[in-house]
């Protein structure tokens, strides 16, 4: 294969309180894939998201964003945290949660203007969200608070997108709109990596999948190794019945 | 300038300069630790004051700052541990800065005037004896000098690092992976924290200063869901309860800290029961009003589901419902006034408003799709999640 390599995890392990969360992990993902991380509750899923964003740091290992550290890497990079790790009833309006978007480009001190406003807006209307533009984030449904956070992501305008679990507690509808959202981005060329739950939903969505339960199990396009093989790996248990391919 | 309006400008500032970190500690949810920081910055005074024997040097707030951030610091690593939670660790840490600060006092500073009822209180009545002198000249109290300048600097902080702190403070995730260091936002606002509240110090005390960072923007937080408008809110709140408690003071000769500090109180009590939406008040009539509304939905599905003249007369539904006569009138009267219903010889009918209505509302219940409720919002509380 002569892809590209978007991003790129070698040996890394991640600790909390000195358990293993993340134990040894090696991974590649090739540029313009939209994968699925999935594995059982515990197994590190959030947890790689956010040591490949620097948020968390790993105890060994490293991680590169186009074959450089992600700190120099940061305004090719969106990403949407679960929706439930922040305080919805926080201040502030849907426009201004989706400006938040442009603040990398910005860097610091600089203030949004004009421009990015106008980004802002574009990307609320992407995702049907224009209309709730003044609203108190907390007025909004959990369906739209995700939304909002997808068009956070858009306004970034980045290469490689990390979602984690955007499915989470949205209705149909909204689930529809932000997977054909996610096509679209593949589409146009970008990364997307969003960790999953839904297993029934995975030859649907993705066309790449990563299977993790504490350790890397298997990374590959979903046609070739999403199989009762590997699902019994990472889950423990039989899925023979549960996901028909 | 009189030592009344120094006073009352020495408050005011010092309330305004409390206002602006207390906003975001307040979304933070890190209320507490700004009782810590009034508490253990004590042994930071008493060591800066002996070393320079002068409760005005900027040597004493800078080391008082430092005590600030070492209780940050200290909760933290306890917290780490995971053996106790952080408002255990909170409770561990900043009583045990406060005594080493007092035993500090007992033991060094028992010929001066600072004593452990000027730490706990405050001295507002006598600061403006303190004056500063330059090239002979008297250019005003110390502490006004000092709150001011620390109010100026954290105003030009607030401006510059605004859309960093709003970032950091809503999404510690985001704010991390776009270079926004939430540790570094973290210290700089518990820094700014501690400054402030070291020279709130001098003029309410340990134990008031709280009141100064916490209640105005718990109050103005019930008021605004504009960040901007919250800063500003609580501002306007510190300074006006700062100029009135001073004058409640002097009307009724009493301690001025504690004057400030209880219209403090009433504010946010007033504000508490009376603010339009989120308040006591304002919160209970919603409640009430939806459980009619819910009562409207049930008697509309009702009479959308039976046809039979007997199952729509107005007596029929008091007892088949099982409502109560004044309820069954008023759910009837809210759907008359919305001109759902028409009520012809005591039998009731839905009109097409009420059948759309009702329609609309049993798709929102079924498929919980909002886009299909937005027009009915703003007549409805039921909707509005």
């Amino acid at each position: 294969m002569t892809q590209k390599i978007a991003v790129a995890v070698d040996d890394l392990t991640v600790a909390y309180n000195y358990k293993p969360v993340l134990w040894d992990i090696d991974l590649s993902i090739p540029e313009g894939v939209l994968m699925a991380i999935v594995g059982p509750n515990g197994a590190g899923k959030s947890t790689l998201i956010k040591s490949i964003l620097g948020i968390i740091d790993p105890i060994a290992g490293s991680v590169t964003i186009y074959g450089k550290p992600y700190s120099r890497q940061r305004d090719k990079v969106a990403y949407v945290p679960q929706k439930g790790s922040v305080d919805w009833d926080f201040p502030t309006t849907a426009l201004d949660v989706v400006m938040m978007g442009t603040y990398g480009s910005l860097g610091w001190i600089k203030r949004p203007g004009a421009k990015q406003k106008k980004q802002a807006l574009e990307a609320l209307e992407k995702v049907g969200m224009l209309a709730f533009k003044g609203r108190q984030i907390s007025q909004l449904s959990g369906g739209q608070q995700q939304r909002i956070f997808l068009a956070r992501a858009l306004v970034q305008n980045a290469a490689i997108y990390f979602m984690d679990e955007p499915f989470q507690g949205v209705d149909a509808t909204t689930e529809i709109a932000i997977i054909n959202i996610l096509k679209e981005l593949r589409k146009a060329g970008k990364t997307v990596i969003v960790v999953h739950h839904d297993l029934q939903t995975v030859p649907e969505y993705f066309d790449w999948v990563t299977f993790l339960n504490v350790k890397h199990i298997a990374t590959g396009p979903v046609k070739d190794i999403f199989n009762d093989d590997n699902l019994t790996k990472t889950y423990g248990i039989n899925y023979k019945v549960a996901v028909q391919q | 300038m009189s030592p009344s309006i120094e006073i009352q400008l020495i408050a005011a500032i010092t309330a305004a300069a409390c206002a602006i970190p207390g906003v975001f500690l307040v979304l933070r949810k890190m209320a507490l630790i700004s009782d810590a920081i009034s508490h253990s910055i004590l042994p930071g005074i008493v060591i800066g004051f002996m070393i320079t024997q002068d409760l005005a040097s900027p040597w004493l707030i800078l080391l008082a700052a430092v005590s600030g951030i070492i209780t940050v610091v200290l909760v933290e690593l306890i917290q780490k541990t995971g053996l106790v939670k952080e408002d255990t660790a909170i409770g561990l840490v900043f009583p045990a800065l406060f005594s080493v600060g007092v035993l500090l006092i007992a033991q060094n500073a028992n010929d001066v005037h600072l004593d452990v009822d000027a730490v706990l209180l405050g001295e507002l009545a006598f600061a403006p004896f303190d004056r500063l002198i330059v090239g002979g000249i008297d250019v005003g109290p110390k502490s006004l000098w000092t709150i001011t300048a620390i109010l100026s600097f954290t105003i030009i902080l607030l401006i510059a690092f605004y859309k960093e702190l709003k970032v950091s403070t809503f999404d510690i995730g985001l704010s991390s992976a776009l270079g926004f260091s939430p540790v570094i936002m973290h210290y700089g606002l518990m820094s700014v924290a501690s400054v402030t509240t070291v020279a709130a110090f001098d003029a309410v005390g340990a134990i008031l200063v709280v009141a100064l960072i916490i209640t105005p923007a718990a109050a103005a937080y019930l008021l605004t869901t504009d960040l901007k408008k919250m800063l500003a809110l609580s501002v306007l709140f510190g300074t006006s309860s700062a100029i009135g408690g001073y004058w409640f003071a002097r009307a009724i000769d009493a301690s001025i800290a504690g004057s400030i500090t209880t219209v403090l109180g009433l504010l946010f009590l007033i504000i508490y029961l009376f603010a339009p939406s989120k308040g006591l008040i304002a919160v209970l009539l919603k409640q009430s009003s939806q459980r009619i509304e819910v009562s409207l939905l049930t008697f509309l599905l009702h009479l959308n589901n039976h046809d039979s003249l007997e199952e729509r007369s107005v007596a029929h539904l008091q007892e088949h419902i099982n409502w109560q006569r004044v309820k069954a009138k008023s759910v009837l009267d809210l759907a008359l006034k919305n001109n759902m219903i028409v009520i012809d010889n005591k039998v009731v009918s839905l009109t097409q408003k009420g059948l759309d209505f009702t329609e609309k509302a049993i798709e929102y219940i079924i498929t919980n799709k909002d886009e299909k409720i937005e027009d009915m919002k703003d007549d409805f509380f039921l909707f509005r999640g």
